[in-house]
């Protein structure tokens, strides 16, 4: 019975040192972000933060894994019905943020441009970055 | 006409992204603009009446720089439309361009917005996505038309705050004439409202009040007072909208009440089904009525809706099956 339960915890712990980490991210000068500030910045409600600096959400392309994971991680909306939000918002005037093709771009736009957050795999994350929310698989 | 079709072939030349895709609209050469267009036609038939519609045909262009955007929407309303009776045939155009929208933002800081210009009035969830591709029916609900002005023109001011919740305040002042006064269900020369929006996690609740003065209503009252109550809650595959409210004036109910429940269920994203129950009384027009909607929408893409429905009337003689084809550019 002891056998049994070493192997349960050591098959435990291999599965969530397998599970991948992801976390939103933004430039270190940005102040702390609730989920629900996180969520309204990447549906473009709010455009402006703390100190006037104009916020740019960066998504991943469309059909990106970590991308699906994001927006039905943090703002809670599947492909489809983020699709009609954003049709809607055209007739309100508002455009959905930005893409990049790889965390690579984001992670270097993040860098240099104040206001900007995305999201990224755990491990492409630099010290010189504010981790806001991190989620695992 | 011809000019409204120009423009927007000129703006799709000067295309500045990559691909095209329907609902979206287009930017103009990489410029702070962008540029859409809808249009809806519908089909009406009642025991005694039959009428096609081409009911509205618009174009939008908007934008932002810095902290400043704005938007401009221009309609023509009812282009053409042919109705035929047992006892005539009557066909209407009007070939005037409306302005429905027109209004500059500026955004002071996270919190605060300040708004001048034509405006839809943010009274309830229903009146700020009017437009039938956006809406689940081709009709609208009585109470959105006959409780308070659709259309604000003077200042907007809102404050927004998230914390573990969303919470709105609007604030709507008129004190002028209408930037185009054949463009809102009433002519109006003053309003002012106050609209709070609280949302967590799928629910949604408003509540709304204001005042407006209503002119050349010889005979009738013209100081109007209003509230709206609105809910939401709304899922992946289903939602619920309900909205009631009155209208007074001079201390007397002129619209006792006037209120819709709407249930909404998604088969697919293509296949779409509600039931909407509606009553009003309105003691101006000397009309009550309770309507049942049982509607369907095909959506083959989300900008691109197909819908009919049918209305059964507490007066049977207003009951009628409506079809419309709408799409969002």
């Amino acid at each position: 019975m002891r056998i049994l339960g070493r192997i349960s915890l050591l098959c435990l712990l291999t599965f969530s040192a397998m599970a991948d980490e992801y976390a939103v991210v933004s430039n270190a000068k940005m102040k702390d972000l609730t989920l629900l500030e996180i969520r309204a910045i990447f549906l473009k409600k709010i455009t402006l933060i703390s100190d006037d600096t104009e916020l740019v959400p960066i998504n991943l392309e469309a059909m990106d894994p970590l991308r699906l994971k994001f927006e039905k991680e943090v703002l809670g909306m599947s492909f489809s019905r983020l699709k009609s939000y954003w049709i809607q918002e055209h007739y309100l005037g508002h455009r959905p943020p930005i893409s990049m093709k790889s965390q690579e771009s984001i992670k270097a736009f993040i860098t240099k441009v104040d206001g900007s957050i995305g999201y990224l795999n755990i491990e492409n994350i630099d010290a010189n970055m504010k981790i806001h929310y991190r989620w695992s698989d | 006409m011809y000019k409204f079709v120009l423009l927007f072939l000129l703006a799709f030349s000067l295309y500045g992204e990559d691909e095209y895709e329907l609902g979206k609209g287009v930017q103009v050469a990489s410029l702070p603009f962008y540029l859409g267009a809808y249009f809806s036609a519908d089909y009406r038939h009642m025991d005694q009446e039959d009428r096609y519609r081409l009911d509205d045909l618009a174009l939008l262009g908007y934008g932002s720089y810095d902290k400043f955007s704005y938007m401009a929407e221009f309609e023509y309303k009812t282009l053409y439309s042919y109705t035929q009776t047992q006892d005539e045939e009557r066909t209407e155009k009007d070939l005037a361009l409306h302005t429905e929208r027109l209004y500059l933002d500026y955004n002071y800081n996270e919190n605060y917005l300040l708004r001048v210009g034509k405006y839809n009035s943010p009274i309830g969830f229903w009146n700020l996505l009017p437009i039938n591709v956006l809406r689940q029916t081709t009709s609208h609900p009585i109470s959105t038309n006959i409780l308070f002005p659709q259309f604000t023109t003077g200042l907007g001011g809102s404050y927004t705050s998230y914390d573990d919740s969303e919470l709105h305040v609007d604030l709507m002042l008129q004190h002028n004439e209408d930037l185009d006064n054949k463009y809102n269900n009433y002519k109006i020369d003053e309003h002012y409202g106050v609209s709070l929006h609280y949302e967590k996690e799928n629910y949604a609740l408003k509540a709304n009040v204001g005042y407006f003065h209503q002119l050349e209503n010889l005979g009738n009252p013209q100081n109007f007072y209003y509230y709206l109550l609105s809910a939401k809650y709304e899922m992946e595959s289903y939602e619920f909208l309900a909205e009631v409210g009155s209208q007074y004036s001079q201390n007397a109910a002129t619209t006792p009440y006037a209120g819709y429940i709407q249930g909404l269920y998604r088969f697919t994203q293509q296949h779409i089904g509600s039931i909407r129950l509606e009553s009003f009384k309105d003691n101006l027009t000397n009309q009550n009525d309770s309507i049942s909607v049982f509607a369907y929408t095909y959506r083959p893409i989300y900008p691109v809706a197909f819908k009919s429905e049918y209305q059964i009337h507490s007066i049977s003689a207003q009951n009628q099956f409506l079809f419309s084809i709408s799409v969002l550019f």
